[in-house]
């Protein structure tokens, strides 16, 4: 299975790239190619081709603001989710994200 | 319900958007603007800069300032209309957050500007909504949208909403001249909650002119009350988030070691962010503990002859020990406040 993902809270310090690394970790601790795009303070790093989106299976959206280039994922599998649930309960959200896909 | 649920959270959103672009811009500009104001010299007139490079400084310090709550109008603006929503939300911020016209009592602050970024939001999604020919519709984004949505909140904003909010600030003024007759601490109470109810906002600004206009006839001691409670509320969230780290997620924690360090400069906006965020329980916290720090400082006559406020006019304060002691304790009431309202974050984790 493919995920990908984009991260975002309203500081763009911390949350963000924390919840980036938890769901990574979870995705990959369960065998599954992951990439998960942050927009941060410092704006959009490790970001997600649309070819990226258009193979992926599910697309976890964890943010707590407005992020950019949303249309990217227009008619997607879209899972949203909160920012902080992605860092503190990773595996429910991804359970979540694996229901959307069957 | 779930409808109305749903319209919250995108609110939620949406005021999370705006704060989240705006605190660049008070970071930005608050940090230049202490530097610039500790070399200040205090005079009647307030804190003036005489170094040419400082005043340089202070320039740009003001400017920042000056675009936090346009930034923030837009981009609230923006989390709900998208692209169309961005420049109509800065430009209303902007109204709001400025006189109108020579009526210089008609500036509705941070929470004006959020009403219209609110507002810009809405007109620029629902005009983006309308069924237009393919000839219009290519003019829609970069001519309909956006003279019509400043047409239509600036109007409304000019004639319904900037004139109660005038009306409102001239009753406080007047409700403000009446209280000093009658008692010193319920005066020190009013001023704390004012101060800290819109951080610097036109609520704040009225209480700003009533002490100085109490200044200009010899009496210090309600500038003295006001200039403590200035500080208060972004010191003590620094507080809340050293005492009460569970209740802050890092990002909080490190916004607050900002939001302290302008306090001590005497920069109430400091605390804006995590008011916008929560206000529910931050103001009631912020509130009270600035009203107990102008408690004490009424019964300590604290005075002072500067219109500024914060740890870098203790020099030129009478009864220092006071007013220290006013700032710190308005600061921990505060802490301890916002400790006990804010949920604990690791629990509600589990």
């Amino acid at each position: 299975m493919k995920i990908v993902g984009v991260t975002a809270c309203p500081t763009g310090v911390a949350h963000t790239y924390m919840a980036q690394e938890a769901l990574e970790k979870e995705c990959r601790r369960r065998g599954y190619e992951v990439k998960i795009e942050t927009q941060g303070s410092i704006g959009v790093e490790n970001e997600l081709s649309q070819e990226e989106v258009d193979e992926a299976d599910v697309i976890i959206l964890a943010v707590a603001i407005l992020i950019e280039n949303e249309e990217r994922f227009e008619g997607k599998n879209i899972l949203n989710a909160d920012v902080n649930d992605a860092i503190t309960k990773t595996a429910s959200v991804i359970d979540a994200a694996e229901k959307l896909v069957k | 319900m779930d409808n109305f649920k749903k319209f919250l959270k995108e609110m939620q959103k949406a005021f999370l958007s705006g704060v989240s672009f705006m605190i660049p811009a008070v970071t930005a500009g608050g940090i230049l603007l202490a530097v610039s104001l500790s070399t200040g010299t205090k005079t009647a007139t307030g804190l003036v800069i005489t170094n040419a490079f400082m005043k340089n400084l202070n320039i740009l310090g003001t400017a920042g300032m000056a675009m936090m709550i346009p930034i923030m109008a837009g981009y609230i603006a923006y989390s709900i209309a998208g692209k169309p929503g961005l420049a109509p939300g800065m430009i209303m911020g902007y109204i709001a957050n400025n006189p109108l016209g020579k009526a210089a009592t008609t500036k509705s602050g941070f929470l004006g500007a959020m009403i219209v970024g609110v507002a810009c939001g809405f007109v620029a999604k629902w005009i983006k909504g309308w069924k237009v020919p393919k000839t219009v519709k290519a003019i829609m984004p970069i001519l309909i949208i956006p003279s019509i949505t400043v047409f239509i909140v600036g109007l409304v904003y000019i004639y319904l909403i900037a004139t109660p909010v005038s009306a409102l600030m001239s009753g406080f003024t007047a409700c403000l001249k009446n209280l000093n007759g009658t008692n010193k601490i319920f005066l020190a109470i009013a001023i704390g909650f004012m101060n800290a109810f819109d951080m610097g906002g036109p609520v704040t600004k009225t209480v700003s002119m009533f002490t100085l206009a109490l200044m200009n006839e010899g009496i210090f001691g309600p500038n003295g009350m006001f200039r403590i409670t200035v500080a208060i509320p972004p010191i003590g969230i620094f507080l809340a988030t050293v005492l009460f780290k569970n209740r802050f997620n890092q990002g909080d924690r490190d916004l607050a070691k900002a939001a302290g360090i302008m306090g001590c400069m005497g920069i109430t906006e400091g605390a804006i962010p995590f008011a916008v965020n929560d206000f529910k329980r931050v103001l009631p916290s912020t509130m009270i503990g600035a009203a107990v720090g102008a408690i004490i400082g009424a019964i300590g006559n604290v005075q002072a002859p500067v219109p500024h406020g914060g740890f870098i006019i203790l020099p030129v304060v009478t009864n220092r020990v006071w007013f220290v002691a006013a700032i710190l304790i308005g600061s921990l009431v505060t802490a301890l406040l916002l400790g006990f309202l804010k949920p604990n974050l690791e629990k509600e984790g589990q």
